[in-house]
């Protein structure tokens, strides 16, 4: 409650505010205020959470009692961990798969719909609502389709003569089972982004084309495609961070294994910090990590831009 | 009509300051007290056969936290609803808060590290020196002589493992149950086999007799397993240590300073869990939920817990128990003991209260011991004429009780305790033995590192 004898200093903060610049024109607090409800989170859990994660990482640290500074060891002993460097070594993996699977896919899905051949109604619907699912969900559903004995997959594969797969079991095939799930969660969100890319060519430029004598997939290759390159390149970067980040999946299916197979650094990280308790050594394999996306995030940038 | 005021600007950052600060100052407003018991007189009578409730003049809460989801979960919710039941006229109550297992240790140091830990929670023996180090585990000796928990009741065992010689041997856990894993089968599978259910297998040749009786083959492929395992996880790591067990392997000395005594049959077992899937077929690598699996049918003999129990009773399925066999030379299966222990609080009055609790759930534990989960740890249940009759049916029961006189292999209590536990899918153990099973590297490579890893953490007290 104000007291009297603060309405002087009040009245004279509120004067400043008042007449406060920035580049020669006044401040409108009214868009800090808008901005609040997100900054304070963004704040606490962001920015706060990196630089005390930054800082831990240099630590030794297991929650309890004060951290305890051991310089570079973390990182050290990460470069030598064999677990480690699978974990980025199947990252690496995922990505190859998933990526082109979610794009290529995508944007097949996409000009089916976008083309109103049959059932385009149910096909939009049914190829979005995986994204809706939750992972834990997919996670559930999909071991059940890959069980090697009496799942939905390899009864469809032994009718076609295909023998039992073990999708989840072996350390040959579970980043390859763990990789079809995902594509089938992510698929729907770059369906979504490449069915709106499609829907916004003007027609002219199609009509034009067909004039000109241009097959479809002609008019496709050498009308749409280039324009969809800003959006092929958003949702490969996306995609690309999203799989480096891969953990769900990988906790609910394989958790990690057999050996180590399937397993990300993310659910290293987690096993790591959240198991083990050893949240400096995890805080190190995090800032890795984050060193790794933007590295390739940049390369892969770069080689579109190039591409293009 | 009345003219609509507009809102200027300044008064809505006015309103919006506020309504900001109305609701920091909310959040920041103490809780109010526990009301979870009801305001009535204090105790007086605590029911037949326990000492009073602690004479407390406002009500208390005693928040607990279990990791139980599973059907021995809904056994653990009516002790806790009888002791509330019990309670309800005394001012003390517990509120219980199921957390997945998984996260439960971090939740618990996590809540511990700002002041607000549950009072009790579930524990197992020997896993618990370092939060014990951190002070996050309690000891309960000078609480239990206070509310007068006999601990001559307890088991010798039970006792034992849930004191830490590195911590003054003092007791951080109250024992409620003890568990052992031994043999279920498929009665079916037996029937179908043309094998003498009443002679279970109790030795290796036995019981790879038994196993390919009731393996089934698909060409070169076992479709159902005669010995139940998974490629990888906790089922083949809980197999290598009970069996390297038996032939002579020790995963650390009596006390505690050596590691990996007898590698050689540490080596030994390893190589008959390999053999079980490439050798002698009698397993599949893969099974992904062993579970589910042996519910369905999908495997013969599972060495599992009595925590199935319930699961497989309710379900139906017609299946015995039986001891684990002598595979190695000297009978030994694997050991847990579950109970419940006290979590460092702000408010130090709250431990007798929470000891009280404990005693109660202890001193009437036949409902968990018969139908819950594991074997009594209390002399006078396991005297009780009725023990052996009330709830699941002996022939499943049975084993589990009996067999805890040759169940010895728990936890090492050491800081890093959980990188020996045998009866793990994800920790050092697990994953090195993995790399074994899928032929990533050879059998003396992995104990190599096994004993190098175990040296080390020995060494770190």
């Amino acid at each position: 409650m104000t007291t009297p004898a603060s309405l002087p200093l009040w009245h004279s903060v509120r004067l400043r505010m008042r007449k406060a610049t920035w580049n020669n024109q006044r401040i409108d607090w009214s868009a800090y205020v808008f901005i609040l409800p997100f900054f304070i989170p963004f704040l606490t859990f962001t920015v706060v959470a990196i630089i005390f994660g930054s800082y831990i990482a240099f630590n030794d640290w297991g929650i309890m009692g004060a951290p305890q500074f051991v310089g570079l060891a973390n990182f050290k002993e990460a470069f030598t961990d064999e677990w480690v460097v699978k974990a980025f070594t199947n990252i690496l993996r995922y990505g190859l798969i998933i990526v082109p699977g979610v794009t290529v896919l995508g944007l097949i899905f996409a000009v089916y719909v976008n083309k109103r051949w049959y059932f385009s109604s149910f096909v939009r619907a049914a190829f979005y609502s995986p994204n809706v699912v939750s992972a834990t969900v997919i996670g559930l559903v999909w071991v059940w389709i890959l069980d090697t004995q009496f799942g939905l997959l390899n009864k469809y594969l032994n009718m076609i003569g295909i023998p039992n797969i073990p999708w989840l079991t072996s350390t040959q095939w579970s980043l390859i089972g763990v990789s079809i799930a995902s594509i089938w969660w992510d698929l729907g969100f770059s369906f979504v982004l490449f069915l709106a890319a499609l829907q916004e060519i003007p027609r002219e430029l199609q009509e034009a084309a067909e004039i000109d004598g241009a097959s479809g997939m002609q008019s496709f290759w050498y009308v749409s495609l280039p324009i969809l390159r800003p959006t092929i390149s958003m949702i490969v970067t996306l995609q690309l961070i999203a799989t480096m980040r891969i953990f769900s999946q990988v906790y609910m299916m394989t958790n990690g294994g057999p050996a180590g197979s399937s397993d990300s650094v993310i659910h290293y990280i987690y096993e790591t910090a959240i198991v083990r308790f050893r949240l400096g050594y995890a805080s190190a394999v995090s800032l890795m990590l984050f060193v790794v996306i933007l590295i390739v995030t940049f390369i892969q940038q770069r080689l579109i831009r190039e591409s293009a | 009509m009345a003219k609509q005021k507009k809102l200027t600007r300044r008064e809505f950052i006015r309103l919006a300051g506020l309504t900001a600060a109305g609701a920091t100052l909310a959040a920041c407003a103490p809780k109010a007290a526990p009301t979870g018991a009801p305001a009535a007189p204090a105790a007086t009578e605590a029911p037949a056969a326990i000492t009073q409730a602690p004479a407390v003049s406002k009500p208390t809460e005693i928040l607990h936290w279990s990791w139980l989801a599973a059907s021995d979960g809904e056994v653990w919710k009516q002790m806790i609803d009888s002791f509330n039941e019990a309670h309800k006229d005394k001012n003390i109550s517990i509120r219980m808060e199921v957390i997945p297992e998984e996260q439960f240790v971090p939740k618990v140091v996590g809540a511990a590290a700002t002041g607000q830990a549950p009072d009790f929670g579930w524990g197992t023996a020997g896993l618990r020196a370092k939060m014990i180090k951190d002070g996050v585990v309690v000891p309960q000796d000078d609480y239990a002589s206070k509310v007068g928990l006999d601990l001559t009741d307890f088991t010798d065992s039970s006792l034992k493992a849930s004191r830490y010689p590195t911590f003054d041997n003092k007791l951080y856990m109250t024992p409620m149950d003890a568990m052992s894993l031994q043999m279920e089968v498929n009665l079916d599978h037996v029937k179908e086999a043309g094998l003498d259910a009443t002679k279970p297998p109790t030795t290796a040749e036995e019981l790879m007799t038994w196993a390919k009786a009731m393996t089934k083959m698909d060409g070169d492929k076992v479709v159902r397993s005669g010995i139940m395992m998974t490629g990888s996880g906790v089922q083949p790591t809980v197999t290598w240590g009970i069996v390297a067990r038996q032939l002579g392997f020790l995963r650390a000395s009596d006390d505690l300073k050596q590691a990996a005594i007898n590698p050689e049959a540490g080596k030994e077992a390893m190589q008959w869990v390999l053999d079980l899937f490439d050798k002698e077929k009698v397993s599949t690598r893969d099974v992904t939920d062993r579970y589910k699996a042996f519910g369905n049918g999908e495997g013969s003999m599972f060495w599992t817990g009595p925590w199935t129990l319930n699961g497989y009773v309710t379900q139906g399925l017609n299946f015995m128990t039986v001891f684990f066999p002598n595979v190695g030379g000297e009978l030994h299966t694997y050991f847990e003991l579950g109970g419940l222990e006290m979590y460092t609080q702000k408010d130090q009055g709250r431990y007798e209260a929470t000891m009280y609790a404990l005693k109660w759930l202890s001193d009437n534990c036949f409902l968990w011991t018969t139908k819950g989960r594991g074997a009594a740890v209390r002399k006078s249940v396991l005297a009780q004429p009725d023990y052996k009759t009330a709830g699941h049916p002996w022939e499943v029961r049975g084993a589990f009780i009996d067999g805890m006189k040759f169940a010895t292999e728990g936890e090492i209590p050491v800081l890093e305790a959980p990188n020996f536990t045998i009866y793990s899918g994800g920790n050092f153990l697990a994953k090195t033995l993995e790399t074994v099973w899928v032929g990533e590297k050879t059998i003396d490579q992995a104990m190599e590192e096994i004993q190098k890893q175990w040296q080390s953490d020995l060494d770190k007290g």
